[in-house]
């Protein structure tokens, strides 16, 4: 493996809707806090940057395949050259819900070529453990439908026109991007986790395995960044 | 090989490590080739079709103008776009930070200057095909003739002087569409700074190049970069066989060369010319 150019650690969190990975990477992060570790918490989609443009475009419905991976690349950009990579060049421990395999799954599953898409995101760096948290489609698409019943026009998938009805143009929408999220399992190294387990279970197992991957001592309370 | 092959294979090369100063990480397994679609799709776009595009829909044309600031780009559209007009072509213009989606805010972000080289890249490209997917094939769909403002080249120029990988901008960019014609208005940049300052009393900071620390004096940040540009430009030129007019010349010397191109190229025959009373004064 190449040498990399910064100290810090990246720990991501990818699956579809309702497959338990926030719930999860937050009680990470409460277990990581309380330990005192220095850590930082990004999400997808947050920059305040391109926030005016993407509500726009999504209210007016402007947007495109294309446009819609395009401003959420600038988005992500944004946090990767602000945050993300000061951050781990300043030794720290950084934990984010959701990261580029989300443009991957879902703008693969809207028809974007997968080599240009590899090609947008090249500047990201590669994570040091990526979860996947996989949970059956029913059983995702369920618990998004149960607790959340009015979905988005886009989050719907209703711009590639799959169905009139927005919870079956969700549903479809979720099938294209749990078999993308399938095909880079192998490719991209994730780590999968299995998203029906009691919710303290996968806690274990994902802190386990995060303790046994990274060396968390060096982001201990008390240790400041090394020069 | 034809020219245009050995063009697609160019842009099509796999994906090196980004030389982006930043990204050091493992690169990113690239995904498995999958040539473009059998369909005629590298005769409209340089590597990838967009999505949801076929491109046997494209009967207008699409003419690009290319250029730096003070090269008399703005000034020769407008002519054309007269002349084609009384020819009794449609035509439509289009160039950068026109978009709906996206135009203003990167205004505003240029306006704050509080934005990185990448975001602001990306921000361009959205720009771009937000214009391509909703004004320009459209357009070419009904058989107008495009005349662009500028096109991807500036963006690609402006995005190498600053640093990024040239081959991450021509992947970025593999979608868009290949212009039926690409003409390359050349000035000095003595020649352009003159022109531009003329025109506005004043440089703008992003014309100058100012964010790049090239130097403290405006002249001379302004000529360092737009040098650099042009640099850009004179590779891209062979690559992508761009017409190249000496934009020195009179506005009525560079129009005349631009009619004869574009007349052979929509089959016009005659291609005498006089602007009418309200573009007159461009006619100098």
């Amino acid at each position: 493996m190449p040498s990399r150019a910064y100290p810090g650690a990246l720990i991501v969190v990818e699956g579809t809707d309702g497959s338990g990975k926030s719930t999860q990477l937050y009680l990470l992060k409460r277990w990581l806090e309380i330990g005192g570790y220095r850590l930082h918490f990004t999400e997808w989609n947050s920059s305040p940057l391109v926030k005016s443009a993407t509500r726009r475009g999504k209210q007016r419905r402007l947007l495109t395949p294309t446009t819609f991976s395009l401003l959420h690349a600038a988005d992500f950009a944004d946090r990767c050259e602000r945050q993300i990579m000061p951050l781990l060049q300043g030794d720290y421990l950084v934990l984010a819900d959701r990261y580029i395999y989300t443009a991957f799954a879902r703008d693969a599953a809207r028809g974007c070529p997968g080599r240009w898409l590899r090609n947008l995101y090249r500047f990201a760096p590669v994570p040091d453990i990526t979860f996947y948290f996989r949970a059956p489609l029913d059983v995702a698409v369920n618990r998004i439908l149960s607790g959340r019943p009015k979905l988005k026009y886009y989050e719907a998938g209703m711009d590639m026109a799959l169905s009139y009805d927005r919870a079956e143009s969700f549903r479809l929408f979720q099938a294209r991007i749990l078999e993308e999220y399938d095909k880079m399992v192998d490719s991209d190294s994730f780590v999968v986790l299995d998203g029906t387990l009691p919710v303290n279970k996968l806690q274990k197992q994902m802190r386990d395995i995060v303790a046994s991957k990274i060396d968390l001592k060096r982001f201990a309370p008390g240790l400041p960044a090394p020069e | 090989m034809s020219d245009q092959e050995k063009e697609k294979e160019k842009l099509n090369v796999p994906v090196a490590p980004a030389d982006l100063s930043h990204a050091t990480g493992t690169p990113l397994p690239a995904a498995k080739p999958g040539g473009p679609g059998e369909d005629g799709t590298a005769q409209y776009f340089y590597g990838e079709a967009l999505v949801g595009f076929d491109p046997s829909e494209i009967t207008g044309n699409l003419i690009v103008i290319e250029g730096m600031d003070g090269s008399g780009r703005s000034t020769q559209i407008a002519l054309l776009q007269e002349w084609l007009e009384s020819e009794g072509f449609a035509v439509q213009t289009s160039g950068l930070r026109r978009s709906n989606l996206v135009g203003r805010d990167i205004d505003e972000l240029l306006a704050k200057n509080a934005v990185t080289r990448l975001t602001l890249a990306l921000m361009y490209a959205t720009d771009f095909f937000d214009q391509v997917e909703h004004r320009v094939l459209p357009a070419l769909r009904s058989g107008t003739v495009v005349l662009a403002d500028r096109f991807i080249f500036t963006l690609v120029a402006r995005g190498v002087v600053r640093g990024i990988n040239r081959d991450y901008l021509s992947g970025l960019y593999a979608m868009a569409l290949r212009p039926h014609l690409t003409f390359w208005l050349n000035v000095r940049p003595e020649t352009a700074f003159a022109r531009e300052f003329k025109k506005a009393q004043a440089i703008s900071y992003w014309e100058a190049g100012r964010d790049m620390s090239l130097s403290h004096d405006l002249y001379w940040s302004f000529i360092r970069y737009q040098t650099m540009i042009k640099r850009e430009f004179e590779v891209m030129a062979k690559r992508h066989s761009f017409i190249e007019l000496d934009g020195e010349a009179s506005v009525s010397a560079v129009n005349k060369q631009l009619r004869q191109r574009i007349g052979d190229q929509l089959g016009i025959r005659a291609t005498k010319y006089t602007p009418s009373a309200a573009l007159a004064h461009l006619w100098r």
